[in-house]
């Protein structure tokens, strides 16, 4: 008997440490954020009143709200796509038995990962500087594309930001997918040369069906990560010209610190975070169950 | 399409045509990562020549790639600025201590998720994964809360010690585990090995490539982290590097491009060569050399 | 395998380093002291030695702690955590406008039985515009202060034939130089801008235009809302004019790409802060000259930068403490250290009579013009929530520069929104 109640309870120890610190540090401040939402405080009414739910109503009354929403939308739909199939393609072709170089095409897949924010973020904004930018004056010299003025454009600031990120960002993803190909048995590979398989096929009926496990965490953790885009707008744009860069996090820091509208910032990221976990466990259970682990 | 990955006999005749006639070789792979590679060095390489130029050189309307004059002092400048020296063995011991605490916390938390069975486990893993999607700037205030109850403002513990647990090192660990076929478990447990026994000795070596990408991000990311610090910690003896780089951004003149491109050299290079070192550790292909164990 | 020791000296360790960070000396106040670095070049270092000779000074006494807080956002967003989670600095700088949420978070002490009139008329009038409401307390003291001003580009006017020495001194002829400097390629694509308008902080600079234009936007003391009057109207149009119809500047652009701009030459004429001259002079490799924005009706511009601050819920000697090194740091000759050191302007008046200032300005008259144009300028605008204000300006601006919008439909709405956004105030 007792044994049996042991065994019932470990799984649960096993998860005490991480959450130990996940309360406090995690589910403290979103609890605090669900209960600062229902309450104003604003810097015309600093001393915090309760307020229901008018805080979420008036979220739902501001325009701005919507073209947030529409850019981080924009933001994900074309970044994560390019991002994840560069990382994808690069960490199969580095998995290769590609001689000495490898290791150089593997640091500079991973390096600006390792650029810090602020740094990478600057240095994006004088690589598209329209007029002195590197990226404008490659464009038309190997292509002949006439200056696009990339930030200082309404339509171009967002996909100078995705294509900074792209680039800021594959190498991680790149990273994951080649620490999950190690995870392949070599065995199958090498029955798979017996046979005489090419490298497409070998593509085709190992490595892909193999890395979907992979491929999920990557594509969920892709998805979090940009919903939460911050950084790079805070360094580049600060969401202009004209809200055109404006996305919901920075949304949420500009209401919370530069407004200091503390109910409606909570409410923010109340409907933030609870929008993303519907849309993720919705994702997990229709993704896990076409996912089979065991090989 | 289950165990039997590679039987050929559901595949379309088509697609198996089309697999033969493009034949890719390593040739034509090179020449892709050279090409890619190229760009995504490019932003380096005007980092690095920036580093080194004169200031009146560095605007100009076509790039001059080659500083000349080369000037080396924008280093020494940029030395002079801050206690770099210091500013890096403080974020070499924050980054160190977060990633050990991550190592014990996530290896337990996902293998229970990965391997064992229990209720209410689909739900408690969602409350990992809750972690990555809370905005950091909700985090802020009411970490700083805590941190100031707990008295340890201003203290190295109080730069770490929200990043001790990870949902998303448990999630990508989680992934890895369950990769590992069931054989290996029962395997196992007849040689009377479970639990942490088989968690540490089976578990954890076959699963060490994803544990040194985690461990790589783990690094990169709090190497990187920049608000938080910056709330916390007043003192120079506990401040991180990136404080420091952020004194060569200015709101109101933009920056200070030369140094502010050595000073991310600076930066950049402890982590490159850490990168170096580890990433040998995927050409060694662990899982073949469990089998034979 | 021994994880449990390991784990155990990993505490010890990381205890150890945490306790052994602060050292505690007994009898002496102990202040915190939060500064950002707005401008390029070693201003933290500079600021830690000033702090460094007060804290000499007042050996025994007081002991001031400096502590870099980033930019001004993030130094607002630390004062803010601060101030929340009960742990208020002593001594800060933040960004003017920041006036308004600092009071409403109760975060700051009126310093007016610190500041005597004696001190004050010392300063530049428009400097002390941010640091007053309207029942007439005193809140911060001028600091590191700035105001736009107009580069242009020597080289390039002595290429078109324009004198090299005689700058626009009105929109009109901001219009005419323009045109005359600006250069396209056979394909009509713009290589050079004529003037370019920084764009990031444009509101800041609009509301210098207003002023040009004998008007101004917002009044925080008198609580008025004039963004779409027929002064700021026409000033907007003229920079639709040299847009759209022109297409002589640059619709939109950002703060800190416009100084390499001009450095590189992509621009002829800019406007930008006095904060980017002594980078422009590291960096340009050619001839620049510095001036007043051009007038329409009358020079005008307005005042920018950081002021000094006290904290609220902090013991009385702390605070005397912090006026103490207040009053160190805005002595006429620091202000004069301070501004040779930065580029910032000079707070106090008589710091220019000093002998180092004579011949600092004499050697390089361009850092007097920001100074002398002070006579023409006025206050920052602020208002409750500025920063979200600040966005609805933005936004008018930049959708009318890019032609999305009419200057009079742009102001209009900016006009409505921040009248309903701020209603509960201007009642």
């Amino acid at each position: 008997m007792r044994s049996v109640a042991i065994r019932k309870i470990r799984p649960y120890l096993y998860l005490v440490p991480s959450l130990v610190f996940l309360a406090i540090f995690t589910y403290f401040p979103i609890l605090y954020s669900l209960y600062l939402s229902f309450f104003k405080q604003n810097i015309l009414h600093p001393q915090p009143v309760f307020a229901g739910l008018a805080n979420y109503v008036d979220v739902f009354d501001e325009k701005l709200f919507f073209t947030v929403v529409k850019n981080t939308f924009f933001y994900a739909v074309t970044s994560i796509p390019v991002t994840m199939g560069l990382a994808l393609v690069l960490a199969i072709f580095l998995n290769e038995k590609l001689g000495w170089v490898r290791n150089i095409y593997r640091v500079v897949a991973f390096y600006p990962t390792m650029i810090p924010m602020a740094a990478a973020g600057m240095l994006a904004v004088w690589l598209f500087n329209p007029g002195i930018g590197l990226v404008n004056f490659y464009l038309k010299k190997f292509f002949g594309v006439s200056t696009i003025e990339w930030l200082y454009d309404m339509k171009w600031a967002l996909p100078a930001i995705v294509i900074t990120s792209i680039w800021k960002n594959f190498g991680y993803f790149m990273l994951i997918y080649l620490a999950g190909l190690q995870n392949i048995s070599g065995e199958l590979y090498e029955s798979a040369d017996l046979e005489g398989c090419g490298f497409l096929q070998r593509l085709r009926y190992i490595t892909l069906p193999l890395l979907r496990p992979t491929t999920m965490f990557v594509i969920i953790v892709g998805l979090i990560s940009s919903f939460q885009v911050f950084d790079l707008v805070y360094t580049m744009t600060q969401g202009g010209p004209a809200d055109s860069s404006n996305v919901i996090v920075y949304y949420i820091y500009q209401y919370a610190f530069r407004f200091w509208n503390i109910g409606h910032a909570s409410a923010l990221t109340v409907l933030f975070v609870s929008a993303l976990l519907i849309f993720i466990v919705f994702l997990v259970r229709t993704v896990e169950r076409r996912v089979h682990y065991e090989v | 399409m289950k165990s039997n990955v590679y039987s050929k006999s559901n595949s379309p005749n088509i697609f198996r045509k089309f697999l033969h006639w493009i034949r890719v070789t390593h040739a034509h792979i090179h020449l892709f990562l050279i090409l890619l590679c190229g760009i995504t060095i490019a932003p380096y390489l005007w980092a690095l020549s920036t580093s080194l130029k004169h200031r009146v050189d560095v605007f100009t309307k076509t790039p001059q790639w080659i500083p000349n004059p080369l000037r080396l002092a924008n280093y020494s400048e940029v030395f002079e600025m801050a206690p770099f020296g210091l500013y890096l063995i403080n974020t070499m011991v924050v980054v160190t201590v977060i990633l050990a605490f991550q190592l014990l916390t996530m290896t337990t938390a996902a293998y229970a998720f990965a391997r064992l069975e229990f209720r209410g486990s689909n739900i408690l893993f969602m409350f990992f994964i809750i972690q990555m999607m809370l905005p950091v700037h909700a985090t802020i205030l009411p970490n700083y809360l805590i941190v100031n109850k707990l008295g340890i403002l201003n203290t190295r513990l109080a730069l770490m010690m929200p990043f001790f647990a990870t949902g998303y090192g448990t999630f990508l660990l989680r992934q890895t585990f369950r990769q590992i076929p069931k054989d290996f478990e029962d395997a196992a447990i007849i040689d009377g090995c479970s639990g942490l026994r088989f968690l540490y000795s089976v578990l954890i070596p076959m699963g060490k490539p994803t544990l040194v990408a985690q461990g790589l991000i783990s690094v990169v990311t709090h190497w990187n982290d920049f608000f938080w610090p910056l709330v916390v910690s007043d003192s120079p003896n506990i401040r991180t590097l990136t404080i420091g780089l952020a004194m060569f951004v200015q709101q109101e003149s933009g920056a200070d491009w030369t140094l502010l491109m050595a000073a991310t050299i600076f930066v950049t290079a402890p982590l490159m060569i850490t990168f170096l070192i580890f990433q040998r550790k995927f050409i060694e292909s662990f899982m073949s050399a469990v089998l034979k164990g | 395998m021994n994880r449990k020791r390991l784990l155990s000296v990993l505490l010890i360790v990381v205890l150890s380093l945490s306790l052994a960070s602060g050292a505690f000396a007994k009898g002496l106040v102990r202040i915190t002291y939060y500064f950002p670095v707005g401008l390029a070049g070693p201003l933290a270092t500079v600021m830690n030695e000033y702090v460094d000779e007060f804290n000499a000074l007042h050996a025994e006494e007081i002991e001031v702690v400096p502590v870099y807080s980033g930019d001004y956002d993030p130094t607002m967003q630390k004062v803010q955590t601060a101030v929340q989670g009960g742990n208020p600095p002593d001594v800060f700088i933040v960004e003017i406008s920041e006036l308004p949420t600092l009071l409403a978070m109760d975060a700051i002490i009126p310093l007016n039985e610190f500041a005597d009139e004696e001190y004050l008329a010392d300063f530049f009038p428009a400097f002390l515009e941010n640091s007053y409401t309207a029942d007439g307390q005193f809140w911060g003291v001028p600091f590191q202060r700035s105001t736009p001003v107009f580069y242009w580009n020597k080289d390039h006017f002595r290429e078109v034939g324009l004198d090299p020495d005689v700058p626009p001194t009105t929109w009109d002829e901001v219009a005419e130089f323009a045109q005359k400097l600006v250069v396209r390629d056979e394909n009509n694509e713009v290589e050079r801008w004529g003037v370019t308008i920084s764009g990031g902080w444009n509101d800041w600079i609009f509301q210098g235009f207003a002023r040009q234009n004998s008007s101004q936007l917002i009044d925080f003391v008198t609580k008025s809302i004039t963004i779409n009057s027929p002064e700021a109207l026409e000033a907007l149009e003229f920079w639709v004019h040299l847009t759209q119809e022109l297409k002589v500047a640059p619709p939109h652009s950002t703060w800190s790409s416009t100084p390499p701009d001009f450095v590189a030459g992509r621009t002829s004429m800019l406007y930008h802060s006095t904060g980017v001259l002594t980078f422009m002079k590291e960096s340009a490799g050619f001839d620049f000259g510095v001036g007043f924005m051009p007038a329409n009706t009358t020079y005008g511009a307005e005042v920018g930068g950081g002021n000094l601050h006290i904290g609220k819920g902090i013991p009385r000697e702390n605070q005397e403490a912090a006026w103490k090194l207040i009053e160190f740091l805005t002595t006429p000759e620091m202000a004069a250290r301070w501004s040779r050191a930065s580029g910032y302007v000079s707070t106090r008046v008589s710091s220019y009579d000093l002998p180092e200032m004579v011949a600092h300005t004499t050697e390089h008259p361009e850092y007097l013009v920001a100074r002398n144009q002070l006579d023409y300028a006025s206050g920052k605008m602020m208002t409750p929530i500025f920063q979200r204000v600040r966005e609805i300006v933005k936004t008018a601006l930049d959708e009318a520069t890019a032609g999305k919008i009419t200057p009079k439909a742009a102001l209009d709405r900016a006009q409505d929104q921040t009248e309903r956004l701020l209603r509960d105030w201007l009642d």
